[in-house]
């Protein structure tokens, strides 16, 4: 066994940990402590990234050595470390971005606070992906509602209190939903191990016992699930989460969070039930449907939002759908392109919830569309990043949207009878992304009257005002690029480690 | 060497573009310079390009797999280059004196310089995502241009505009997934590249992708009910309107609808079949109701706008006619109709630039003051009309032939249509000619004593255009025979 | 080297354009008026004139020649060639000409922008000379279309508003009638062997078979086409809207020649490219039948009742070219001989009306009917010139008139076109009873007053006892017109028989 094996059980620990230390550390030190972290366990999954393409194929690692059922392990394979680069990166672009944030808006004696969630948040995150173990990940994405509840709630006003609160009931309910599915699961198959499960459904399957009851626990599952990653018309918490919440949080939420339990549902499709009876079972339709109606409504929500940070979070609400569409089309290629649309898709909405702080900061503060008119003149940088966040989700060619619209539409033209409602889908959601992004865009390049300027408080906001951010900005501008021009390798490792799944 | 030229004439006047804010120029004159001889520069080269004609093709990028950035000249491909190079460096140079008016010139210029690069990265695109590519960058980098003066028309317009180009490519999209994933190739391939066996019993449904991608692409080309963006367009500094969208731009979208049906779907595949139907519905009435539209303007460039509307759909009447003559006819109009439409936009440019009047009832007795502004006037829209001796006439004459060969009531129609918004035409265009030349007895010719014709960098230009007319017109033999040719290998 | 023929094309339309050239500098120069020496400026145009008008007769008359100028296309040449019927048109087109041209000299005194209108005059008779020589069916129509936009400026040479509007209203008519007959010329280049004219057609029948419907329909498109030049029903109406506002010279010329390029254009059409046999016993020679007698009747009762003299004259314009292609519609040959007799006597008939119109115009500025009465005791050679011809066009014996009209009803008669063999020449019949109800009041008004006629003003009735006749240059135009109206119906022969063969060869 090599010792690469051993990194991915490392950063789960490690992060675990570092929260109960930050606790003791000061705001400035648990910061510095939670950077380190997260760009340690980012070096980490890339060596254990490099070992498991050099070896070609996944291996199962048992904590402590216990051989199942009672042991609990962690399976680790090319999609998972990939995975887990992908989200050290992006956490970490997003606590650089939104430092000026943090400093304001938290109370400086919960500044540690925030980081013990944010560690607990990227542990949990880690285990989601690694696991092995049906009820580790459910322990797992307790612990992630908990710190994600603590992300939204640290900025205290009024409105942040009450979106954590509808969080949290949301949380709760998709939780308890999925809790249920594992029960049943349980009952059914007597195990809890993934692997194992997979080997008795498949039984189950073949003998056609208990199929009812599998269904069921297949359907509160995906629900459960799909309530937590806010898949339309289960997205209600989600605005007023993001919108309200401090900008790293809206950021990791909208990139992370919710990808984490999309990713969790893929491992539940693959290595839980097996994606044969995922697709003979209607429930992928009934997710295809959801996510049709997701892209499309959410969108036109996005378009009535007069908020900038609402807008964007509305926006989220339409790329989820595109994720669910994807794996509603049941095949290999749709999983595979709603994967790449996770990463894509965080790499984007981060960069936006990033630029959009940099334009409204320019704007007096302001999150209200009107007073936003002439900030990418003021602030250039976020301007130029927030017309790339948009072309991106425009799907414009050589941005990290038009891949995953390419690969979404290439998969739908594999399916027989999906094709034409997913294509009109595509487009007509395209064309409502161009409504609103680019509204703004055109806004933000209007120039403003010089008097109404003053009286509104902008002010010029230059690259070096704030060089950690502008920083972050350049990093989500390349990665948006990496992701749109290099895509073919990175498709290649997703199709590689969905491989390794079965 | 030749093939690497493919690819550097995209590539110069982009970075040329980007160039312009970037360099300290010590006078305005200093950048024009810049600018002229880079464009001129960059016209020479696609000269040499068309001329060489090389035959290997030049992969720029890899997106992923076959996915690729490649570049390739071919006869349709050099028509369309042609047109472009040849009337970018006169446009720029117009544009020079216009737009000493305006504000922020390096921005307009860095703008307008890419733009000649992205629409020459269509005209050479190899395969269908290169042109989508290029395509979609085409309404990234005319977006500026015409939110240029930043007035709330302009905020409106080039919101319009956007959301009818992205729309547009969206479902253009579409169509590229299709040909991707039924096409033997992505690459463009005369007589189409269908594979029929893959295509089995879903032939319906393909002919529905051909429609919503024709219909994307036609956004461009402003075909209804996809065309209120181009009026509106017209808050844009003259040369832009001029330029892309009377040229660049529409034409770069009736280009488009070229390729997917002659290079990619096939003509034979799509002849006779309900798409076609519809589209020739769509085509004709747009030609009619575009013709209309400019009737009822009062505003000069809009009037010149809505007449571009029903123009471009000549050239996509003879693009749906699905046979050689018709595409023949469709080429010649491309060509013929970008010298006409340019011609009188700059007219109505050089009035706005020297008078700063924009509607047709203050145009009163302007005949006099500018003789040569308005005697060019008169002429390209004599042209537009489809006088005899004039290049207009020509196309016209093509695309009839065309229709009239193919047998079918549809087309007979659409040859009553092409007269009919002739008739259009001659009312919309003569009525102003009239007007300038003849304001009627009382009129006193001191109200407008500070009219007088613009400077040689406007009117040389015109003066080129106007014989081009009469070179296309009276003696179009070796256009059209070469039109026919890059036809005939479409089959 | 026959290329010579194209010069009485391109004198005067160089010649023209020189005129308006320096027309328009002088304006540029800021002077207000742009006559300039009028002496010289006359000369000028005379010589011009006269010489392209030898030239023409020249060219007509000296033997069957055609010129290829260029290929506008492949197959398609700007080709001219002199037959039969171009000689006849090219004839009775340079008379009334240079009568005209004579007339305006005088007339256009009191006008003003001399220069602009002779230039334009020299222009249209340029382009007139090329559509008469036409070789085929691309270059006729490249000439009328140009015979369209150079006239215009003839019609709105005044300047007032409503002249500008009448002159709109011209031209969108006429393009509205050219790009019917082109929508006709799209499908005759594709089912005819050659666009070049052939005397009976060239339709070609192999291809022609099982298209009969949408060629048909083509052909009748192109009549209604060209007939709005001649004024036929339905795009007649600007005809009545052109001439009035026009110079008087100018509307001697519309109505006695320009309208006959329709003429010339709707036989060229039926006659050498689709052949009559085709067109026979079909439902557009019907149509084409019921649209020219109505127009006939229809412009004759219009006429009757208007007061305005030289509205009077364009309603009856429009009645009597369509007794000419009332001829040309029943497809016989010696309908078609009283068709282009007509067309040569009206041209001579309707411009010395007009001159008249013109004269009484500039001598007394009296537009309306009823003004003129006692007119004759003042300008009693100018009147009588006027009943000359009024005869003549009503057709009493032994004028022009008469024998046109006989050879017309003769041919209906001769037609197996069923009920219209019979109602053809009633309606004729009774549209010539109508153009004597509206000709010939004013002789009798102009020669005997009457008693009851209201003396307003000692000055107006001694000035209208006064005998005092119009300059010379106007009256001899006038008086040459009007004796080759009432010659050539005493001796009409040899053209009958000049006809007789020319319609024998094409039928």
């Amino acid at each position: 066994m090599a010792f690469v094996q051993n990194f991915p059980f490392f950063s789960i620990i490690l992060s675990l940990f570092s929260g109960p230390l930050s606790s003791i550390l000061g705001g400035k030190a648990a910061k510095r402590l939670n950077i380190a972290v997260i760009s340690m366990i980012g070096i980490m999954s890339c060596a254990v990234l490099s070992f498991t393409i050099s070896s070609g194929e996944s291996y199962v690692y048992m904590m402590g050595h216990f051989p199942a059922p009672w042991g609990n392990e962690i399976r680790v394979g090319v999609l998972e470390a990939s995975m887990a680069v992908f989200f050290c990166v992006i956490m970490l672009l997003c606590m650089l971005g939104g430092e000026r944030e943090r400093l304001a808006e938290i109370e400086p004696e919960k500044q540690n606070l925030y980081y013990i969630m944010v560690n607990l948040l990227l542990s949990s995150l880690l285990a989601l992906i690694y696991t092995n173990d049906l009820f580790t990940a459910y322990v797992f994405v307790e612990i992630n509602t908990i710190s994600a509840c603590g992300l939204i709630m640290i900025k205290q006003n009024g409105r942040n209190i009450e979106a954590a609160t509808r969080y949290m009931i949301m949380s709760l309910l998709g939780s308890g939903l999925l809790l249920l599915g594992i029960c049943f699961l349980y009952d059914l198959t007597g195990h809890l191990l993934m692997s194992n499960i997979k080997e008795q459904v498949q039984l189950l399957n073949e003998s056609g016992d208990y199929h009812i009851p599998l269904l069921v626990s297949l359907s509160l599952m995906s629900v459960g699930l799909a309530i937590k990653s806010a898949l339309y018309p289960f997205h209600a918490w989600l605005p007023d989460a993001y919108g309200y919440s401090t900008l790293s949080s809206a950021a990791i939420l909208s990139s992370l969070v919710s990808k984490g339990y999309i990713f969790l549902l893929v491992k539940i499709f693959y290595r839980v039930v097996g994606f044969d009876i995922v697709r003979d079972s209607k429930v992928i339709n009934v997710l295809f449907v959801f996510g049709v109606a997701g892209m499309i409504m959410g969108s036109v929500s996005a378009i009535k939002e007069n908020n900038i940070r609402r807008m964007i979070a509305y926006s989220s609400v339409a790329q989820i759908g595109y994720i669910y569409m994807g794996f509603g089309l049941g095949t290999t290629a749709g999983v595979i392109a709603s994967i790449y649309h996770i990463v894509s898709h965080a790499a984007t909405k981060s960069l936006l919830f990033v630029a959009a702080s940099g334009i409204t900061e320019a704007s007096g503060d302001s999150t209200d569309f009107f007073d936003l008119t002439g900030a990418g003149y003021r602030n250039k940088l976020a301007g130029v990043a927030f017309t790339v966040g948009s072309l991106s989700m425009v799907g414009f060619p050589m941005f990290a949207g038009f891949i995953s619209k390419i690969l979404f539409a290439q998969a739908a033209v594999e399916s027989l009878h999906k094709v034409l409602p997913t294509l009109i889908a595509l487009a007509l959601s395209t064309i409502l992304n161009a409504v609103y992004f680019m509204k703004t865009v055109i806004r933000i390049y209007t120039p403003e009257k010089k008097s109404v300027a003053a009286q509104k408080g902008h002010t010029m906001i230059r690259i070096m005002d704030n060089p950690v951010k502008s920083a972050a900005l350049v990093c989500f501008i390349l990665l948006n690029l990496i992701l749109g021009l290099c895509s073919e390798p990175i498709v290649r490792l997703f199709q590689n480690g969905l491989n390794m799944f079965t | 060497m030749d093939a690497n030229l493919l690819v550097i004439v995209v590539l110069l006047p982009i970075l040329a573009g980007v160039l312009i804010p970037l360099l300290p120029f010590r006078s305005r004159n200093q950048m024009l310079v810049f600018i002229e001889t880079a464009v001129l520069l960059n016209s020479v080269l696609v000269f040499v390009l068309l001329i060489s004609q090389p035959q290997e093709s030049f992969i720029l990028f890899r997106f992923t797999g076959d996915l690729t950035l490649s570049f390739h000249l071919d006869g349709l491909g050099t028509v369309f280059a042609g047109i472009v190079s040849v009337l970018w460096p006169l446009a720029t140079l117009y544009a020079f004196e216009y737009m000493k008016h305006e504000n922020h010139e390096k921005f307009f210029f860095m703008f307008y310089t890419v733009t000649y690069g992205v629409t020459l990265g269509i005209a050479l695109a190899e395969d269908i995502m290169t042109m989508y590519c290029f395509y979609e960058m085409l309404s990234m980098v005319t977006l500026p241009l015409i939110l240029h003066t930043l007035s709330r028309e302009a905020v409106l317009a080039s919101r319009t505009y956007l959301y009818y180009s992205l729309g547009g490519a969206a479902f253009a999209f579409i169509g590229m997934i299709f040909i991707l994933t039924y096409g033997t190739t992505s690459n463009f391939m005369p007589g189409g590249v269908m594979d029929m066996a893959k295509i089995g019993d879903r032939t319906n449904m393909l002919l529905f992708v051909y429609l919503l991608c024709f219909c994307g692409f036609s956004v461009k080309a402003a075909m209804f009910p996809f065309s209120s963006w181009l009026p509106q367009a017209g808050v844009a500094p003259t040369p832009v309107t001029a330029l892309l969208h009377a040229v660049a731009v529409v034409k770069a979208g009736a280009f488009t609808t070229m390729r997917v049906t002659y290079y990619s779907f096939g003509a034979d595949f799509l002849r006779g079949t309900w798409a076609q139907t519809i589209l020739m519905v769509l085509v004709i009435f747009t030609i009619v109701y575009g013709c209309s539209r400019a009737l009822k303007e009062t505003h000069i460039k809009r009037r010149l706008a809505w007449s571009t509307v029903s123009n471009l759909s000549y050239i996509l009447f003879g693009v749906v006619l699905m046979t050689p003559l018709g595409l023949t006819g469709a080429l010649c109009h491309m060509v013929f109709h970008a010298v006409m439409k340019i011609s009188s936009f700059f007219c109505a440019g050089a009035v706005i630039y020297k008078t700063g009047r924009e509607y047709i009832h203050q145009l009163n007795g302007f005949g006099r003051k500018m003789p040569k502004v308005f005697i060019v006037f008169t002429i390209s829209g004599l042209a537009l009309m489809g006088v005899p001796g004039l290049c207009g006439f020509i196309s016209k004459w093509q695309l009839a032939k065309a229709a009239v060969e193919t047998h079918s009531l549809l087309a007979y129609i659409g040859v009553a249509a092409l007269l009919a918004s002739a008739l259009l035409t001659a009312i919309y265009m003569l009525t102003i000619v009239v007007r300038a030349f003849f304001p009627g007895r009382s009129f006193d010719y001191g109200t407008i004593s500070d009219v007088e014709d613009p400077n040689w960098m406007m009117i040389l230009p015109l003066v080129l255009f106007v014989v081009a007319m009469f070179v296309f017109g009276l003696h179009p033999g070796p256009v059209v025979h070469a039109l026919e040719a890059v036809a005939a290998g479409v089959m | 080297m026959s290329s010579w023929i194209l010069l009485p094309v391109f004198l005067p339309m160089a010649a023209g354009i020189c005129l308006l050239a320096s027309s328009f500098r002088a304006h540029l120069g800021g002077s207000g008026d742009a006559t300039g020496d009028r002496s010289r400026l006359h000369s000028f145009t005379a010589a011009v004139l006269v010489i392209s008008a030898v030239l023409a007769l020249g060219a007509a008359w000296s033997g069957e020649k055609s010129v290829t100028l260029f290929y506008l296309m492949e197959n398609i040449p700007v080709y001219f060639k002199i037959d039969a019927l171009g000689r006849l048109f090219v004839t009775f087109v340079s008379i009334v000409w240079v009568a005209a041209g004579v007339y305006s000299f005088v007339y256009m005194q009191h006008e003003g922008e001399e220069k602009r209108f002779f230039g334009f005059y020299l222009v249209v008779y340029g382009v007139l000379v090329g559509l008469v020589f036409s070789g085929n069916l691309v270059t006729m129509y490249l000439f009328y279309e140009l015979m369209t936009l150079t006239s215009v400026p003839l019609v709105l040479h005044n300047g007032s508003r409503e002249s500008i509007m009448a002159a709109l209203k011209y031209l969108f008519y006429s393009m509205c009638g050219a790009y019917l007959g082109l929508f006709g010329i799209f499908f005759l280049y594709q089912y005819c062997d050659t666009i070049t004219f052939t005397a009976g057609g060239s339709l070609n029948m192999e291809l022609a078979r099982g298209n009969q419907g949408i060629l048909l329909i083509a052909v009748f498109a192109m009549l209604i086409g060209f007939g709005a030049k001649a004024g036929m029903f339905p795009l007649h109406a600007w005809l009545p809207a052109a001439h009035p506002v026009a110079p008087s010279p100018a509307s001697a010329v519309l109505s006695g020649v320009i309208v006959k390029g329709g003429v010339l254009a709707i036989v060229r059409v039926v006659y050498y490219m689709v052949g009559a046999d085709f067109l026979r016993g079909t439902w557009v020679q019907t149509v084409w039948m019921m649209l020219s007698l109505l127009t006939v009747f229809m412009g004759s009762l219009l006429a009757f009742r208007e007061p305005v003299f030289k509205k009077r004259l364009a309603y009856s314009t429009v009645s009597q070219i369509s007794y000419v292609l009332f001829g040309l519609s029943v497809l016989t040959p010696t309908g078609m001989t009283g068709a282009l007799m007509h067309t040569v006597f009206h041209s001579f008939i309707k411009s010395a009306l007009f001159l008249t119109a013109g004269i009484f115009i500039f001598e007394c500025g009296k537009t309306r009917v009823e003004e003129l009465s006692g007119i004759g005791k003042r300008m009693p050679k100018t009147l009588w010139c006027y009943t000359f011809v009024s005869l003549a066009l009503i057709g009493i014996p032994p004028t022009s008139g008469f024998v046109s009209k006989w050879y017309l009803a003769q041919g209906a008669l001769e037609s197996d076109t069923g009920v219209f063999g019979w109602l053809g020449p009633v309606v004729l019949l009774v549209s010539a009873l109508l153009t004597a109800g509206y000709l010939l009041p004013v002789t009798m008004k102009g020669f005997f007053p009457g008693s009851n006629v209201k003396v307003t003003e000692e000055k107006e009735e001694q000035d209208a006892a006064k005998v005092r006749e119009p300059a010379l240059l106007m009256l001899v135009p006038l008086a040459v017109l009007a004796a080759l109206a009432v010659l050539l119906g005493v001796f009409p022969n040899p053209l009958a028989d000049y006809l007789r063969d020319l319609a024998a060869a094409l039928m």
